[in-house]
């Protein structure tokens, strides 16, 4: 986390839940969510509706027999079957934590206005790397990975993404990127894990993995269980002079099921969960130290050993559809340079790494990497040599199936918004709608509320 | 007056008074049961919405590798000087009041980065967190940790800051969107101008330079109004009480406040000129707080988990492995996530949580020093398990678990007949009964 930024604005809250209901906050209506999957498998009329799909052979006859579902339930229909698919698409979610500065990640060198709005930490356009086809752009000098992901057409830039009016508080801009809502709300769930809601299971937490020791936020689903495991090796269960994790579970496998209260529930289906998942990783855990190398070697930093940990889960084919991990430090108020270069090298050496492994592991036409941030800096630099919060980052899509190149319009810094920012050409529920849509499968006003209909070429 | 022997209290007087205990405390320490539920609830109640003598029990003192912890100086011992006081505190009551005006009037020390400010202001607090909530407010206003948090300080006249104006009336006393407006916002932050704060020396202060002295409107009231009448102005606002009393309802049980208790609690802390005790004594001594006995309905908040664990195994503080481990269950005291404080009751609970939560118990273990070569062989699986509910003060136990442990204490032993395996499997199952008995769904709540 990067609380600790100089900057005052990341609290707030659980306000949303204590005061009186108002008109300005944004509700998603329970309905919405109500009979996905999730709901179905465990519905009443005897035969479940999973049941139903499997058993007829598809899609076309449940939505022939059932009319009910009607169109909208044509999406859910589709995301049932592919949840039990082992070939299912896989989004996984990275999280440059603090804003990243997206005018020195993609430099535009072309623009007369940068030098003169980033005169004390300008990247020298001699130094960047040329951006295939588009001479008036070039990588920050230390993403010389990334740019050979580029190269290779696998990875779709989004160079001004945010949303109309951004706040620059980290705060107000997480929640809103992370619910997916823009606007105060009452419901806490995060749009990857309604999206769970909709594709997910009952009982496999590993659908969908936090790669973290706390929850993502934006991976708290409503009722589809979700996993937080960083890494598989390492989560157990031990008491100190009990000589194994399952002695150590001994009498709490008999004891998590049969309550009562809500509470209870809670506990007994966390303990249902967290066993589950320590069981579902034996293989891993029993490779113990003798992990298999990967293609590329991953940065021995937190975001290459997430990633690296996560393609041995996805290898394992525990049914995992969704996954989030963070990189920290993009705050950069001060001292940006030296900082920005080694977050940025971690984050292209990473995605290298990533990408090598996953083609080695036969999984890369199945996984689509998504890299975003809560906002982008300001236009200007400031006086400490770093950047104060602006608006309009850069987003990132990488993964086989990106559709590779400069995929929205780029304003230009002429034209600032009032605060001195760049202007936000394309909104981030956009995004998030197409990559719901036409990579997950899934409906994207069931996860966003009141989305319009406007979607970007990203995915071929 | 008669002179006999005390009988042992019923089941459901002990369940009662362990139920109190855990949701106005940290739960009772293991001879506390016993007495109070001879005593009554009554005295129960009384004990804590009057408490007299030392807040702490004596001896031991907290440790860290043997060392008294230095809550000032070194990282992370801020929390284990706050966790120890809630395990040795004799004032139940208003320790736990203390963590939830934390949680009311969140700061975290991830911004103010002083650990001397934020034990100030767990003083400030606890002082008075079960009297005056006016006397409360008012003293929050000027307390520098807050003041750092939410920039109060240095809030000037030409450039007023509304972050403390807009959390005090949408967090602190009104509710979100509940009877005020943005301009009232922007009236409260020019009245609430003038305390400064000069980094270097860390000397807070007020300069009436720097203070709007002039004309506001706020919440429907006209003046030239100071920093202690927009404490006033919001306290003396209509929506105020129901909003406090509701949330301090909320503390306490998740069931819903029944709106005639809501309009007893109103009455009580109005009459009583904003005194938080009446509005407790209401709370404490309602049905809803000991409904349904069999069935615990409230998850314990990680700090409540943690500190009840050590109190009912007569532990102290002996390492700092605490701080990590609270932070991984979710709830680090001195650093709420945000100003409107923790996610409570069901939101406590992941399977990543529920693992640090499970992690805690092991360590709780650890410290039993249950050694090998000390449980004799004739320990029957039910004396086993008896030992293992003593030694960690007779939690509640559903009859699933029951079931769970009494399978589990046959079993475990059963092929286990060589001598060296009698030295080590015989206390390996004490070990894991009482792990169990401490972090089991069962001990998640309360």
């Amino acid at each position: 986390m990067n609380r600790n930024c100089g900057c005052d604005d990341w609290r707030v809250s659980r306000r949303a839940l204590l005061g009186a209901a108002a008109d300005n906050l944004v509700g998603i209506p329970e309905a919405l969510l109500a009979d996905g999957p999730a709901a179905a498998l465990t519905g009443s009329r005897g035969i479940t509706r999973k049941r139903m799909l499997v058993g007829a052979g598809g899609l076309a006859f449940a939505v022939a027999a059932m009319p009910r579902f009607g169109a909208k339930g044509l999406f859910e229909a589709a995301a049932a079957q592919a949840a039990e698919d082992p070939n299912g698409r896989i989004l996984v979610s990275i999280y440059l934590d603090g804003g990243n500065d997206g005018l020195n990640t993609l430099v535009p060198i072309g623009d007369p206005r940068y030098r003169q709005l980033r005169t004390r930490i300008g990247i020298d356009p001699a130094t960047t790397l040329a951006v295939a086809g588009h001479p008036e752009f070039g990588w920050h000098p230390s993403l010389t990975g990334l740019k050979t992901l580029f190269d290779a057409g696998k990875v779709a830039v989004m160079p001004a993404v945010d949303y109309a009016n951004p706040d620059q508080s980290h705060f107000n801009s997480q929640i809103f990127w992370r619910t997916g809502v823009v606007g105060q709300t009452f419901d806490r769930s995060g749009w990857l894990g309604r999206t769970i809601d909709l594709l997910g299971g009952t009982d496999n937490p590993l659908q969908a993995i936090s790669m973290g020791w706390n929850l993502d936020p934006i991976l708290q689903s409503r009722q589809a269980p979700v996993a937080t495991v960083f890494d598989p090796g390492g989560f157990g269960f031990s008491i100190p002079d009990v000589w194994s994790d399952e002695a150590a579970l001994g009498p709490y496998r008999g004891a998590t099921s049969g309550a009562r209260s809500k509470a209870r529930k809670a506990a007994q289906q966390a303990f249902r969960g967290a066993i589950g998942v320590f069981d579902q990783l034996a293989p891993l855990r029993a490779q113990g130290d003798k992990v298999p190398p990967t293609p590329i070697a991953y940065p021995d930093e937190h975001l290459g050993n997430g990633l690296r940990n996560l393609a041995r889960m996805l290898g394992a084919g525990f049914g995992t559809r969704l996954a989030t991990i963070s990189h920290g430090g993009f705050d950069t108020h001060d001292q940006q340079p030296v900082e920005h270069a080694q977050l940025l090298k971690t984050l292209g050496d990473s995605l290298v790494a990533w990408q090598a492994d996953l083609d080695a592991r036969n999984l890369s036409d199945r996984v689509m990497t998504l890299v975003w941030s809560e906002f982008g800096r300001r236009a200007e630099d400031n006086d400490s040599n770093g950047t104060d919060h602006g608006a309009g980052g850069c987003v990132l899509l990488v993964g086989n199936h990106a559709n590779g190149g400069i995929q929205s319009e780029f304003p230009g810094l002429t034209n600032l918004d009032p605060d001195g920012n760049l202007l936000v050409t394309t909104e981030f529920r956009n995004l998030y709608a197409t990559l719901l849509e036409s990579w997950m499968g899934v409906e994207a006003g069931r996860v966003l509320p009141g989305v319009d209909a406007r979607r970007l070429a990203l995915i071929k | 007056m008669s002179t006999t022997i005390a009988r042992p209290p019923t089941r459901i007087a002990r369940a009662r008074v362990e139920r109190l205990m855990w949701r106005a405390g940290f739960g009772a320490v293991p001879g506390d049961v016993d007495r109070l539920a001879r005593a009554g609830m009554d005295v129960a109640v009384h004990e804590l919405l009057f408490p007299r003598g030392p807040q702490l029990r004596k001896a031991p003192e907290p440790t860290v590798d043997g060392q008294p912890i230095d809550p000032v100086n070194v990282y992370g011992h801020d929390v284990l000087w706050w966790l120890d006081r809630m395990v040795r505190g004799r004032h139940q009551l208003v320790e736990r009041m203390t963590l939830n005006w934390h949680d009311h009037f969140a700061t975290s020390n991830e911004k103010v980065s002083d650990a001397r400010l934020m034990q100030q202001q767990y003083f400030t607090i606890r002082s008075r967190s079960v009297g005056s909530f006016r006397k409360l407010a008012q003293a929050i206003l000027r307390d520098h940790a807050m003041q750092r948090f939410l920039d109060l300080d240095n809030s000037d006249k030409d450039d007023p800051n509304e972050n403390f104006a807009r959390e005090f009336l949408e967090l602190f006393t009104l509710g979100v969107n509940n009877g005020y407006t943005e301009q009232d916002i922007r009236e409260a932050a020019r009245a609430l101008t003038g305390f400064t704060f000069n980094y270097d020396a860390k000397a807070f202060g007020y300069d009436s330079e720097r203070h709007d002295d002039g004309v506001k409107k706020i919440l429907g009231k006209t003046g030239r109004f100071t920093p202690n009448d927009v404490v006033n102005l919001a306290i003396n606002h209509p929506k105020h009480a129901p909003y406090l009393c509701k949330k301090l309802w909320g503390y306490f049980t998740p069931r819903p406040c029944p709106p005639g208790t809501l309009k007893k609690m109103v009455a009580a802390y109005k009459t009583s000129g904003t005194q938080i005790r009446p509005v407790l004594q209401i709370i404490l001594t309602h049905p809803a707080l000991l409904a349904d006995l069999g069935e615990p309905d409230q998850v314990k908040p990680p700090v409540v988990y943690v500190a009840g664990m050590l109190r009912k195994t007569n532990q102290v503080v002996t390492t700092d492995s605490w701080t990590w481990m609270l932070d991984n269950m979710g709830q680090r005291p001195f650093y709420p996530p945000n100003v409107s404080g923790w996610e409570q009751d069901e939101a406590w609970l992941t399977t990543a949580s529920v693992r640090a939560r499970y992690e805690a118990a092991s360590q709780a273990v650890r410290a039993m020093e249950i050694k090998d070569g000390t449980i004799a062989k004739k320990q029957t699986p039910a004396q086993a398990l008896s030992a293992a509910l003593r030694m960690t003060g007779k939690p509640w136990t559903s009859a699933q678990s029951r079931a769970a442990l009494s399978r589990y204490a046959r079993t475990s032993v059963a092929d286990k007949t060589a001598d060296w395996q009698e030295e080590h499997y015989w206390p390996e199952r004490l070990r894991v009964l009482c792990h169990m008995l401490l972090a089991g769904p069962d001990a998640q709540v309360s």
